[in-house]
């Protein structure tokens, strides 16, 4: 089943001489369950490229359906219940909300939509992410490693359609790294859920089911051409 | 880049929306200071100039001075000018009731007497007459006229009138003329109402002092000593208590100024404070040391301070100027020698000084923090807040609605900023209520006109009839004619009404067989029309003014205070219903008490057991017809003289013209000179206050700019998000209000309670102020966090976090 599809999808940064094209006519389609690695030098357009299907930015030209929504021409209000209902971020910075502890933190989303958090699966979310011991501490009182699984945590809270990580070990060392990677991976396989990673390490875009590689604002797959 | 402190430059260009805040909140802070004290600064000039004008340029008058003494006091080396003032009572010029006096002519000017025309009299047989009697009572006396003037003692000497004088509001509105003796003239005369030698002494002359020193030499007992309390006041040299109590609130509130100052910069500073411990913390990370950092950190301060300081310097001598503007557009002949720009050097360097200090207290904690905090931390921008260590087990709450949790929730967990936010807000308001104090004593010790207040009083003892009143009401000029009928009746009522200090002043009062006491004094009966009702209404007490109902049912509306001897009283304690009977030429007629009325305003010459206003056809049922004793006219145009002259001509016959008009004028200059500004320092704290919320709010959503980012993009709608903001806005707002309405009608009660009591200032809690600051805060709160959340909300997501 096809939850996400991208149509010549280009972005424009700036005019004249600072005029950036930071993504070109990018054209794919992600499967339900997918596990999708991206992976491209600093600069080539990855973040450009995340933000756009997370709707976070408008692109230039070009289209994406989520779930077969067509999702630029949503209004503002019903933008924000789309997002928090079918995308979840996994941000580089985590961006926690530092006065909420580790549990509300994660049901933020569902509070959000004034929905009562499903209380068994939000424990067993804490579990799987090794944090029910720290459920009540707030973020600040986190390493970095621990602070970034709250955050997928989060972006799993809601079972979003996509989830969407940018540079999720970015701040994080080797160690730490490997265990959110391999937590991602866990959680997308336990509950069937969509995944699009952007990684800067090669090893970690093996996880993925496919790869894509991205340079000078042009998405191609790796191993296969751009469906 | 030449030197690592051009970071401060970089840095303030790169954050020039926060950097502008910042500014923004500084100036602000030094606009308050410098324009709360420049105003003082300025207030006092004009107002000593408005005492001198109003009480006279003296600052001791000694009574019965002999001449040895005088001329000792006169050769003193710190008294500038004194001279002679003779009171001598009541006399008659030309038939006509007038007030003798003699002045030195040294002294004329520091009393405000001008000679208009001719000269000051010198010879023993030289009289100088105000202007307005001359040409009124005198049939245009001028120089060089004989005029016969008769003494108390009914001896009568001729004079030669030598010139014209100023006229004197006072005396102007009573009718009684002043005429002015010569010196040499009042030799021989032992009938002296009072003596008086009036002394001014030098500027930066320690007045109290001087005065014992004078009291000591000569030996001159307390109760031959009088002081101008109103001139030492203004200059700050009063000990009288009044005064000092003024010096305590004024020393209190100002104070207060200089921590609103203080607090409203440093909560700015501090709401921005979390991103600045990472900018220094990455500056330690690339090697700075820690004086390097605070060097830096004193650089920003600097250059903040720098751009603050002029634009708020500026702000705040502009509001001394539009007070000054104010007074002087309206009486330059009072305040001509005060410049239009008068600068109060004192003003401005408190300003300077507030402005500098606060920035650098300010900006040194971050600086302190991010060198107290490991570089690391710092820059991941953990330990981003100090947060009880205990761990945070608290829910968010099902009560509320998720965003409004969230907004309350972020609020109290800064508790610093939740405390310098409600303290600046509280900060503003406690200064309000404070500076309003001033208000209840301007208008308790200044009067101003009313709407009652006549611009003309035409007087008569024998009663002017209903063609009088038709030929007034004729006249084009009159806006508003009233009369009054007057009697004083015996009275007599239940005699448990009497107070029992009245009672007790008269020994015992003789009950009848009826159960009706035998009246000790007669009661004064006043007869208003419909516009004196109307306008007593804010004066009643109890019971309804209706001038049909009191028609219909023999009315009578009772009047509590009683000028007795200068000092108000309360004689009786009617209540309403009570019955009065009032002896008239067909016997006792009885009269129901409908209404009570605090007081009137105007007061009998003679001593009365009470007064009681009745309408016009009750006084004429009870008395018969009789006249009006009274008849107050206001004019369409107040300097219409035309007008004046037709009502002149009506007068004499037995009637007498009271022109109140400059009076009234000067009574109202008095109250607008300190009105200006009393109200000027309210309302700069109102829109200084103001335009402090607007711009902390504004700084509070701007560096939170990210966080709103974050949240949008975990799927926070825009309404979520405005109340999100809103709550937490709202959160600081409450506290502060409850705390500032609180403290600040505390500090007002104590203010009244302990230091104007003399002025017989009672505190009532603000209700109506509080009402007027809840409003204006709630709708500067709402206002300016909707504006910089909009800007947010248009921008798109990935613009505002940049990096997510
Ligand atoms: N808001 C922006 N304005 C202008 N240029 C931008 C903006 N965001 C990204 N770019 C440019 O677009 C290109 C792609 O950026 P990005 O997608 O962030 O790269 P990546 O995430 O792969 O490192 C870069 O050259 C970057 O400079
Ligand atoms: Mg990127």
């Amino acid at each position: 089943m096809e939850i996400l599809r991208a149509e010549n999808l280009s972005k424009t940064y700036g005019k004249g001489e600072t005029r950036v094209e930071a993504l070109k006519n990018a054209s794919f389609s992600i499967e339900k369950g997918e596990f999708i690695s991206i992976v491209g030098p600093s600069g080539s357009g990855k973040s450009t490229l995340l933000n756009l299907i997370g709707a976070l930015d408008n692109p230039t030209s070009g289209k994406v359906f989520l779930n077969g929504r067509y999702i630029f021409d949503i209004k503002e209000e019903e933008l924000a219940v789309f997002r928090r209902r079918n995308i979840g971020f996994v941000f580089q910075a985590y961006n926690l909300i530092p006065e909420l502890n580790v549990e509300e933190n994660i049901v933020l989303p569902l509070l959000l939509d004034y929905k009562k958090p499903d209380k068994e699966y939000i424990d067993e979310l804490l579990n799987t992410l090794g944090l029910t011991e720290r459920r009540h501490h707030l973020p600040n009182q986190l390493s970095g490693g621990q602070q970034q699984r709250v955050a997928i945590g989060r972006a799993l809270a809601a079972k979003p359609a996509v989830i969407l990580a940018d540079e999720p070990t970015g701040n994080l060392d080797s160690r730490n790294s490997r265990d959110v990677i391999d937590l991602m991976k866990l959680s997308v396989d336990k509950y069937r859920q969509t995944l699009l990673m952007i990684t800067h390490n090669e090893n970690y875009a093996a996880y993925g089911d496919r790869v894509f590689r991205v340079e000078d604002g042009i998405v191609a797959e790796l191993g296969g051409g751009v469906r | 880049m030449k030197s690592y402190l051009m970071l401060v430059h970089s840095y303030l260009k790169a954050h020039s929306k926060k950097t502008r805040l910042a500014v923004i909140s500084v100036a602000m802070s030094v606009a308050l200071v410098t324009g709360m004290f420049s105003m003082v600064d300025v207030f006092l000039r004009f107002e000593k100039l408005q005492v001198i004008y109003t009480y006279g340029n003296y600052h001791l008058a000694v009574k019965d001075a002999s001449d040895e003494e005088a001329s000792i006091i006169r050769n003193r080396i710190d008294v500038r000018n004194a001279g002679r003032w003779k009171d001598l009572g009541i006399g008659q010029i030309n038939g006509a009731d007038c007030r003798l006096g003699a002045l030195d002519e040294v002294f004329a000017g520091n009393m405000n007497i001008e000679v208009l025309q001719g000269n000051f009299p010198r010879e023993k047989n030289e009289v100088m007459l105000e202007k307005w009697a001359a040409e009124r009572l005198f049939q245009g006396a001028e120089t060089g006229n004989l005029v016969r003037i008769a003494f108390e003692d009914n001896t009568e000497k001729k004079f030669i009138v030598s010139g014209i004088y100023n006229d004197l509001g006072k005396m102007k509105a009573e009718g009684v003329p002043g005429v002015m003796m010569s010196a040499s003239g009042t030799e021989g005369i032992t009938d002296v109402r009072q003596n008086l030698f009036f002394v001014e002494f030098k500027s930066k002359v320690r007045i109290n002092r001087a005065v014992a020193e004078i009291k000591g030499e000569l030996d001159i007992a307390d109760d031959r000593i009088g002081l101008n309390t109103h001139l030492l006041s203004v200059i700050g040299q009063s000990e009288h208590k009044a005064a000092v109590g003024l010096y305590t609130i004024g020393a209190v509130l100002f104070t207060l100024v200089l921590i609103a100052g203080v607090v409203m910069i440093y909560n700015t500073f501090n709401i921005s404070v979390m991103e600045r411990v990472r900018q220094f913390g990455l500056l330690r990370c690339v090697g700075a040391s820690k004086a390097q950092i605070k060097r830096l950190v004193r650089k920003e301060g600097l250059a903040i301070a720098l751009r603050a300081i002029p634009p708020g310097i500026a702000l705040g001598m502009l509001m001394a100027l539009v007070c000054s503007a104010i007074l002087k557009f309206y009486n330059n002949t009072i305040f001509g020698e005060i410049p239009l720009f008068s600068i109060s050097i004192a003003g401005i360097l408190l300003g300077i000084a507030i402005g500098f200090l606060t920035v650098f207290m300010a900006s040194l904690v971050p600086a302190k923090k991010a060198a107290g905090v490991s570089p690391v931390n710092a820059v991941s921008g953990s330990n981003e807040m100090k947060i009880s260590k205990t761990v945070k087990k608290g829910f968010l709450s099902k009560l509320m609605r998720l965003e409004i949790a969230m907004g309350m929730n972020s609020a109290f967990m800064k508790k610093k900023t939740l405390f310098l936010m409600a303290c600046s807000i509280a900060l503003s308001i406690i200064m309000f209520l404070g500076f309003n104090v001033f208000i209840d004593f301007m208008h308790t010790s200044l009067k101003t006109t009313k709407p009652n207040t006549p611009d003309i009083s035409l007087v008569s003892e024998k009663g002017m009839g209903e063609e009088i009143f038709e030929r007034l009401s004729g006249l084009d000029g009159v806006k508003r004619i009233y009369g009054r009928k007057l009697a004083y009746v015996n009275a007599s009522f239940d005699v448990s009404r009497l107070r029992e200090t009245y009672k007790k002043s008269f020994g015992e009062i003789k009950t009848e067989s009826n159960g009706l006491f035998v009246p000790p004094e007669k009661s004064w009966l006043i007869s208003y029309d419909e516009n004196q009702f109307r306008w007593a209404k804010p004066d009643l007490l109890e019971g309804e003014l209706s001038a049909a109902r009191m028609n219909e049912e023999n009315g009578v509306i009772a009047v509590a205070q009683n000028l007795r001897n200068n000092i108000t009283t309360e004689t009786v304690g009617f209540k309403l219903g009570d019955k009065v009977y009032i002896d008239t030429p067909t016997g006792k007629k009885e009269l129901t008490v409908m209404g009570i009325l605090r007081q009137v305003p105007f007061n009998s010459q003679e001593l009365t057991l009470t007064a009681f206003v009745v309408t016009e056809k009750v006084f004429s049922d009870t008395m018969g017809e009789t006249g009006f004793k009274v008849i107050d006219i206001q004019l369409k145009n107040r300097k219409d003289e035309r007008t004046v002259g037709i009502l002149k001509s009506m007068a004499g016959d037995g009637i007498n013209l009271l022109d109140v008009r400059q009076k009234n004028s000067e009574i109202n200059q008095l109250f607008l000179t300190m009105a200006v500004f009393v109200y000027g320092f309210v309302a700069v704290i109102a829109i200084i206050s103001i335009l402090n919320i607007i711009n902390t709010m504004n700084t509070s959503v701007v560096s939170k700019t990210r966080y709103l980012g974050v949240m949008r993009a975990i799927g926070m709608s825009g309404r979520q998000l405005n109340s999100m903001v809103l709550t937490e806005a709202a959160t600081y707002s409450v506290i502060g209000s409850a705390a500032g309405a609180i403290i600040g009608s505390l500090l007002q009660k104590i203010l009244i309670m302990n230091y104007l009591s003399s002025f017989n200032i009672k505190w009532r809690f603000p209700l109506f102020q509080i009402a007027i600051i809840l409003v204006l805060v709630s709708t500067v709160t709402v206002f300016s966090v909707i504006s910089p959340l909009k800007r947010i909300r248009e921008k798109g997501i990935t613009e505002i976090v940049n990096s997510l």
